[in-house]
């Protein structure tokens, strides 16, 4: 079993980056990433009631000259259809989104994850999304590539997290 | 007294540094002919002008955002107000232009008309809210925009319109020249 990416480097990282807000719905994949969110001081989290809401938010910070990040389960990838296509799309807002994918084998036992879990990929693909897998080894070179991807054609890209990647 | 000509008299009590995020639809539209250019005019993500604003002022602390909406925008993203509410920023205030109707689609009842805005908003953690009835008034209280512009505070100001009866053009601006005006300016 790969060691998982410790939450706080991982914050720090994006920090470094340049991120400075986060938005979004939890899924207990990223349960110690939200708990790092709260206590950070680096990077401002506001819990957001929807994750449209979410990506409304990210975007009129873009606007305002900053840049954040969006973190969601894959089920709220259908939530934000609207909000991707005729705002962020349309208007090419660079978006960071980091998606649980749920409804793989680990969750075998949550059958209300089983349908987006086949479909998530082909979703993004739709959407003509750019999307990696994240990885505990080289998940530093994942994020850069995910970031220049997002930076150069100023549109959203979506990191793609597995059970146990970036919580126990 | 209609949509327009609320968002008209708006403008006399603008200084220009305001920030303004306006729904989509007409409301835009009436936005981008009357008020000071340029803004962001949102030609989709109905239902998210309120939680774009809240990210705007969010990155802007030291300007005015305002945030100018249709009730069918402001009831579609509903629980922004109470992320707003819970944030606090005390640099954004929301206008809502009630007509009761989905006007731009060709004026279908929205829920709008069964509501208290007083009662919701206050419930939703912002203090100062005003909801006022100019449908049959043809002035608006001088105060109103005074209070409304100027006070650093975060608000909600409701007002009950006529439906509007002319319709403007589309904004001539692809949404990329939007943004790209918006953050040169
Ligand atoms: C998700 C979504 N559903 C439906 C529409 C079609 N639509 C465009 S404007 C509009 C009405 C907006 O109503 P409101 O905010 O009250 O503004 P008004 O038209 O009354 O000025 C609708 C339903 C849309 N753009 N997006």
């Amino acid at each position: 079993m790969m060691v998982m990416i410790a939450p706080e480097h991982f914050l720090s990282f994006l920090s470094d980056q340049g991120f400075s807000l986060a938005s979004g719905v939890p899924c207990s994949y990223f349960k110690d990433t939200f708990t790092s969110l709260e206590e950070s001081t680096e990077i401002y989290y506001i819990p957001s009631t929807r994750e449209d809401e979410a990506v409304g938010i990210i975007c009129g910070y873009f606007l305002g000259g900053q840049v954040g990040f969006l973190i969601l389960q894959n089920s709220g990838l259908a939530t934000i259809g609207d909000a991707l296509t005729s705002l962020a799309q349309l208007y090419k807002i660079p978006l960071l989104m980091f998606v649980s994918y749920r409804g793989l084998e680990p969750d075998a036992d949550f059958p209300e994850h089983l349908v987006m879990g086949d479909v998530t990929e082909d979703v993004l693909s739709a959407y003509q999304i750019p999307y990696w897998i994240l990885e505990e080894e080289n998940w530093k070179s994942i994020l850069h590539q995910a970031i220049s991807v997002m930076n150069d054609s100023s549109l959203p890209v979506c990191v793609l997290v597995k059970k146990g990647v970036l919580s126990q | 007294m209609k949509g327009a000509e609320v968002i008209q008299k708006l403008d006399e009590y603008l200084t220009g540094k305001e920030l303004i995020v306006s729904s989509n639809g007409n409301v835009s539209r009436q936005v981008y002919t009357l008020l000071p250019q340029p803004q962001v005019y949102l030609r989709g993500s109905m239902g998210l002008p309120v939680s774009i604003g809240l990210g705007l002022a969010l990155s802007q602390p030291k300007k005015k955002v305002i945030v100018i909406t249709g009730d069918g925008n402001f009831l579609m993203g509903l629980s922004s107000i109470a992320t707003v509410g819970s944030v606090q920023p005390p640099n954004l205030r929301i206008l809502v232009i009630d007509n009761e109707t989905y006007a731009t689609t060709g004026c279908q009842e929205t829920v709008s008309s069964a509501l208290n805005y007083v009662e919701m908003v206050k419930g939703m953690g912002i203090k100062s809210v005003v909801s006022i009835d100019l449908t049959k008034e043809k002035e608006i209280p001088s105060d109103l925009f005074d209070k409304f512009v100027i006070k650093e505070e975060l608000q909600v100001l409701h007002i009950r319109v006529e439906i509007d009866d002319i319709n403007l053009e589309n904004i001539p601006w692809h949404p990329i020249e939007i943004k790209e005006n918006f953050l040169n300016r």
